[in-house]
C-alpha cells in the first residue's frame, strides 16, 4: 500500500511540475485516438451499408420497348435459369412512372416537363452474390431486347474505395499525431526523470528496483495515455448516437453499427494507449535509469 | 565478508583502474582504504557495489557473488549494503527525518517502521535536535550524519564509506569516524576510503593501500604513510 501511494504520489507531483506539458500530451492522444476511433466507426458504418444496399437490387436490365414482350418474357426466364440469380422481378412501365414520380416528387418541373412514355420497362435483378454482376454483364452483352444495364456494384465498389482511402488517410494522419504524442511523453518523462536524478541515484544506492523507481513514470505515462483515449473514445460514441439522432440519419446513409463492434473498438484502442504509455516511459527514462 | 581475488578494472579506452587486487575482509571489521587521488579507492568502493563492473577476477559481498550477479539483481546486494558518499547527497526539499525516512518508503517499509527506525537512527548519529531541518540549514558534519543514518537504514552489513570527511574540518572528521567505529563496534562491517592521514594513524585500524590501481599494503593496525 505504501508502494503505491509513493508511486502514486510522484506521478501526480510529475505531472504538477508540466501541466502544459501534460495537457498537449493528452490532446495529442486524444485527438489521434478520436480519428482512428471515428474512421473506423466510419469504415464500419459504410460497409453495413453497403450489405444493405447488396441485399436489394443488384442489376437492372432496361429493356427496348421495340421488341415484343414475348422477348422481354424469354429474357427473364433465361436470367431466372442463371445459377448466380436469386430473382428476377419485371417492372413495367406504367411502374416505372409510379416510382420516377416518387424519387423526383420534389421537382415539379421536371415531373411536368418528362415525357413518360419514354421511360422504358425494366427487369430489376437480386444476385446470390453481389459481386457477380460482370457475369450478368457479359451475358446480356448484345443481347437485342436489352437497351441498357445499370449495375449497383459498381457504384458500391467506388464508395468501398472511397472509404478504404479515407480510413488509410486518417489513419496514417492518426499514426502521425500519435508519434507526436509519444515523442511528447518521452520528453516529458525525460525531463522529469532529470529533475529527480539525484533521488533516483539515492534510490539505486539503498537497493531500490529499477521497476521501483520506473513506476512513477510509467503511471504518468500510462495515466496521459488513458485519459486521452477515454476522451476521445467517448467523444467518438457521443458522435455515433448524435449522427443516429440527427439529419444524417434520414438520408439514404443509415447510421447502423453493432454495439460490440464498438465495445471491441473501445477496449482495443484503450489497449493500444496502455501499450502506448508503457513504451513510452520505457524509452523516456531509459537513459536515466541507467546513468 | 567481502573477497577478492585478482580483480582489476581496465576502462574503455585502456586506463587501468584496478589491477589483481586479492584481499579479504572479515565480518565486523574496521578497514581503511587509503591511497592519493586516482589510486583507485573509489573504483574499489564501486565495484563492492556493482557501480562498476570488474573486468576481471572473483568478487564476494555479504554472500554474493557479484561478478556473477545479473544487473537486474544489483538491488538485492545494494539491500545487504550502506553506501556513504563524499556529498551528501541529500534531498533539498526534504528535512534530516524525510532524508533518512526515504530510504526506508523506497523499500515499501510501512509508515509506522518507518517513523520508529528514523527516529532510533536520528538518536543514533546524534542528530534528534536537527531533524526538522533541512540540509542547507545543517552543518557539513550534519549533513554527513543523516547520510549516514540514511546508509544504515536498511540495517546493511557492511558500511561502505567514500571519503565521508573529505569535506569536513578535522574535528568534525574526528566525530565521523567515532561514528562509524560506534556502528562497526554495533557488528557492522566498515570500509573506508580516505586520504586523510591524521584520522588513519590516530585510529590505528587495518589499512590497505592502493597505488595506481594497485594494493601495495595490507597492515594491521597500520598507519597512513604519506611520501
Amino acid at each position: 500500500m505504501n508502494k503505491l501511494s509513493y508511486v502514486a504520489k510522484n506521478a501526480i507531483l510529475n505531472m504538477r511540475r508540466s501541466p502544459l506539458i501534460v495537457f498537449a500530451t493528452i490532446i495529442s492522444v486524444l485527438v489521434s485516438s478520436f480519428l482512428v476511433f471515428t474512421t473506423l466507426s466510419a469504415r464500419s458504418i459504410v460497409e453495413n451499408n453497403t450489405i444493405r444496399w447488396q441485399n436489394g437490387v443488384h442489376v437492372v436490365v432496361f429493356l427496348d420497348d421495340r421488341v415484343t414482350t414475348t422477348a422481354h418474357k424469354q429474357l427473364q426466364e433465361s436470367l431466372e435459369s442463371y445459377p448466380e440469380v436469386r430473382t428476377v422481378e419485371y417492372f413495367t412501365k406504367a411502374e416505372a412512372e409510379e416510382e420516377f414520380k416518387v424519387l423526383f416528387k420534389d421537382q415539379p418541373e421536371l415531373l411536368s416537363e418528362v415525357d413518360y412514355s419514354t421511360l422504358p420497362s425494366s427487369l430489376r435483378v437480386n444476385l446470390n452474390n453481389p459481386s457477380d454482376y460482370q457475369l450478368i454483364l457479359e451475358r446480356m452483352e448484345g443481347n437485342p431486347a436489352v437497351k441498357e444495364i445499370r449495375t449497383s456494384g459498381e457504384a458500391i465498389e467506388r464508395l468501398l474505395n472511397l472509404t478504404n482511402t479515407l480510413v488509410v488517410s486518417a489513419t496514417s494522419f492518426a499514426f502521425l499525431i500519435g508519434f507526436a504524442a509519444f515523442i511528447l511523453i518521452i520528453n516529458t518523462l525525460r525531463l522529469a526523470a532529470y529533475s529527480k536524478k539525484k533521488e533516483i541515484k539515492i534510490m539505486r544506492l539503498v537497493g531500490a528496483s529499477a521497476t521501483y523507481i520506473r513506476l512513477p513514470f510509467i503511471f504518468e505515462a500510462v495515466f496521459e495515455s488513458l485519459i486521452g483515449t477515454s476522451i476521445a473514445v467517448g467523444l467518438g460514441w457521443a458522435v455515433i448516437e448524435y449522427s443516429k439522432s440527427s439529419v444524417v440519419a434520414d438520408s439514404i446513409f443509415d447510421i447502423t453499427i453493432s454495439d460490440n463492434y464498438l465495445i471491441y473498438l473501445t477496449l482495443a484502442l484503450l489497449l493500444s494507449s496502455l501499450m502506448f504509455g508503457l513504451i513510452a516511459s520505457f524509452v523516456g527514462i531509459r537513459k536515466v535509469i541507467n546513468d | 565478508m567481502i573477497k577478492l581475488e585478482n580483480v582489476s578494472l581496465v576502462f574503455q579506452g585502456g586506463s587501468v583502474a584496478l589491477s589483481n587486487i586479492t584481499t579479504k575482509i572479515n565480518d565486523a571489521e574496521f578497514v581503511y582504504l587509503v591511497g592519493h587521488s586516482g589510486s583507485g579507492k573509489s573504483s574499489l568502493l564501486k565495484i563492492l557495489y556493482k557501480e562498476y563492473e570488474a573486468t576481471k577476477g572473483d568478487i564476494e559481498v555479504a554472500g554474493l557473488d557479484v561478478n556473477e550477479l545479473p544487473k537486474w539483481k544489483t538491488p538485492l546486494l545494494r539491500r545487504k549494503l550502506g553506501i556513504v558518499t563524499q556529498e551528501p547527497q541529500l534531498l533539498e526539499n526534504r528535512t534530516a527525518f524525510e532524508n533518512i525516512a526515504f530510504a526506508l518508503e523506497v523499500m515499501g517499509v510501512d509508515n509506522q517502521e518507518i517513523d520508529d527506525k528514523t527516529n532510533t537512527l536520528l538518536e543514533l548519529v546524534d542528530i534528534v535536535e536537527n531533524a526538522y531541518k533541512y540540509p542547507n540549514q545543517l552543518s557539513g558534519g550534519e549533513q554527513t550524519r543523516v547520510s549516514i543514518a540514511r546508509a544504515l537504514a536498511n540495517n546493511p552489513m557492511i558500511l561502505l564509506c567514500d571519503e565521508p570527511t573529505g569535506n569536513l574540518d578535522p574535528d568534525l572528521s574526528i566525530q565521523i569516524v567515532s561514528l562509524l567505529e560506534k556502528i562497526n563496534r554495533a557488528g557492522t562491517t566498515v570500509v573506508m576510503a580516505t586520504h586523510d592521514s591524521s584520522i588513519v594513524n590516530r585510529r590505528k585500524k587495518r589499512v590497505l593501500e592502493l597505488s595506481k590501481g594497485k594494493l601495495i599494503r595490507d597492515e594491521q593496525e597500520g598507519n597512513y604513510i604519506t611520501s
